[in-house]
């Protein structure tokens, strides 16, 4: 599955997993911003953006083909309307829709890559995301794959009552809407379990990482130093 | 629905950003007001029933299937604002760990499906969905809270000189539309179920007695449904007005920063740079002063 392959990916050691996530988040936001400013006849701020991002691939000790594969997963939507605005005459947008959502595609997934989804989250909160919507993403990920499971055995035991059949489709309908209810409902009493067991366990409103954040010397000039070199690139 | 990074010009990515931080921080601080500590982890968990719904196909057409989308089915069950908070971390985490929308983009998206798409889907439901027209009320809700979504993703589009011909602008209408009416007849079903199963869990909404909502619910759905029609019957004079736009925006970003227009800087791309930046830093203010009046807001 693409997550679980995410966090194994996230889970590994590199000069750039150890980077602090705030860090990471800001060069994130600056990288993208470059590029979403860049002309898309500039051949060569793109060739070292993308010359960028592979370096630091490698430098994390990612799987390149995999990762370049898998940010693939955009192509459809941006060739989509790439070929429209080809089509429509404009070339130099088709390309640029195309190749820059490719390259911010990687950014995200190089940051994602070489950060666990708790420290993402951690850094996001404190660089003054509301605390709420952060416990709830974090919850929402957790219990992602329980409910997912549950989703698919319902699937799976309603595939197996009625077929693939055209007929019926009033009762096939209605029948899904009940499985939606269902699955609704054990979500909702699951909820209550988790906080019940979280409330035994000490649970006191946030979740707390088990290595507070530090932001080092190393990554402030890891952040300065990256800042300057994206801005270099985009000058051209 | 979900717009990439690079599909949207900067000053309406910019612009989006900066109205969906403030949204999305009121209606968090609005949530927790609204619920106890142990709600919290119902939202997570309802969050990832939205995920995971989207397994679960609807037979509609002929070799066709739709899913759920489920913001109006949210906002029924635990009212706009929690919805909202839900929807907005779905749509996060849908940026971030499955690459489905853009970071920068996310203002627009979250605006579009989780604030716009969210409200738009409640307010049926908010008017008529305590008296005898319950089931139209959230038909209604549902089929808007899609219909929104894509008409705002598409003037976005449009706004920001992504070039579409008049007629795939029809049939994405039709499509949009289309899945519009199978979101409201899932939503209907489900919540119907759910009312036999454990009728606490649907909410009951008091109709408001002032004319004022009415009408300013009706006025934005007018406004919002005149500006997309004007934005796809003339996308040129839309395109227009964004470049017009964009250079104010980027004038406006820009004074603060005129001193650093010394001697060979003078170049657009710095302009423009310094422009991003600024925006970033502004969102990022804003996010953080949101972010520490609702932490006071809660610990008073």
């Amino acid at each position: 599955m693409h997550h679980v392959l995410l966090d194994q990916w996230s889970r590994q050691s590199s000069p750039l997993h150890a980077r602090d996530p705030r860090a990471k988040i800001i060069l994130l936001g600056i990288f993208l911003i470059a590029l979403a400013t860049t002309r898309p006849d500039a051949g060569l701020t793109l060739a070292l953006d993308a010359a960028l991002l592979f370096s630091g691939i490698l430098i994390a000790g990612l799987p390149a083909a995999g990762l370049l594969l898998r940010s693939m997963a955009i192509l459809p939507f941006s060739l989509t309307f790439g070929l429209i605005s080809w089509a429509a005459g404009d070339h130099w947008r088709a390309i640029g829709l195309v190749e820059k959502s490719y390259l911010s595609t990687v950014a995200v997934l190089l940051t994602v890559g070489t950060t666990t989804l708790p420290a993402l989250m951690n850094g996001l909160e404190s660089l003054g995301t509301p605390r709420l919507l952060v416990l709830v993403a974090q919850f929402l990920y957790r219990y992602l794959f329980v409910i997912s499971e549950q989703a698919q055995h319902t699937r799976v035991a309603a595939a197996c009552r009625h077929g693939a059949g055209r007929k019926y489709r009033r009762v096939r309908f209605r029948a899904a809407a009940g499985a939606l209810a269902v699955l609704f409902t054990r979500s909702y009493s699951r909820a209550e379990g988790i906080h019940r067991a979280m409330l035994a366990r000490g649970f006191a409103g946030t979740f707390r990482p088990l290595k507070p954040l530090r932001f080092h010397g190393a990554d402030a000039l890891f952040t300065i130093a990256l800042a300057g070199v994206f801005i270099l690139v985009r000058i051209p | 629905m979900h717009i990439p990074d690079n599909f949207l010009s900067p000053p309406v990515w910019a612009a989006f950003d900066a109205l969906s931080v403030p949204a999305v921080g009121l209606m968090a601080k609005r949530a927790g007001r609204e619920l106890e500590e142990a709600r919290v982890p119902l939202l997570g968990v309802m969050g990832a029933f939205v995920f995971a719904a989207q397994m679960i196909n609807f037979p509609v057409g002929i070799g066709t299937s739709g899913h759920l989308v489920g913001g109006a089915l949210l906002a029924c069950t635990l009212g706009p604002a929690p919805a909202v908070l839900v929807m907005t971390a779905i749509i996060a985490l849908q940026a971030f760990v499955f690459q489905d929308g853009g970071v920068l983009a996310l203002g627009a998206n979250v605006f579009n499906m989780a604030v716009a798409g969210v409200l738009a889907g409640y307010l049926p439901f908010k008017l008529w969905g305590g008296g005898p027209r319950r089931k139209q009320a959230i038909f209604a809700g549902a089929f808007l809270s899609v219909l929104v979504s894509a008409s705002l993703a598409l003037s976005e589009l449009l706004i920001s000189g992504v070039r579409m011909p008049q007629p795939v602008i029809l049939i994405s209408v039709g499509l949009f539309a289309v899945s519009a009416l199978i979101e409201g007849a899932i939503t209907v079903s489900v919540v119907q179920v759910l009312e036999r199963l454990n009728p606490r869990m649907v909410q009951k909404p008091v109709a408001p007695s002032g004319r004022a909502i009415a009408v300013l619910a009706g006025s934005a759905l007018v406004a919002g449904t005149a500006g997309f029609l004007l934005a796809s019957s003339a996308p040129d004079g839309i395109i227009h007005i964004g470049q017009q736009l964009g250079l104010a925006t980027r004038a406006v970003l820009h004074a603060p920063l005129a001193d650093y227009e010394l001697g060979g800087f003078e170049s657009a791309w710095l302009r423009r740079a310094a422009a991003g930046l600024a925006g970033l830093i502004l969102v990022y203010g804003i996010c953080a002063a949101a972010g520490r009046w609702i932490g006071r807001q809660r610990s008073a």
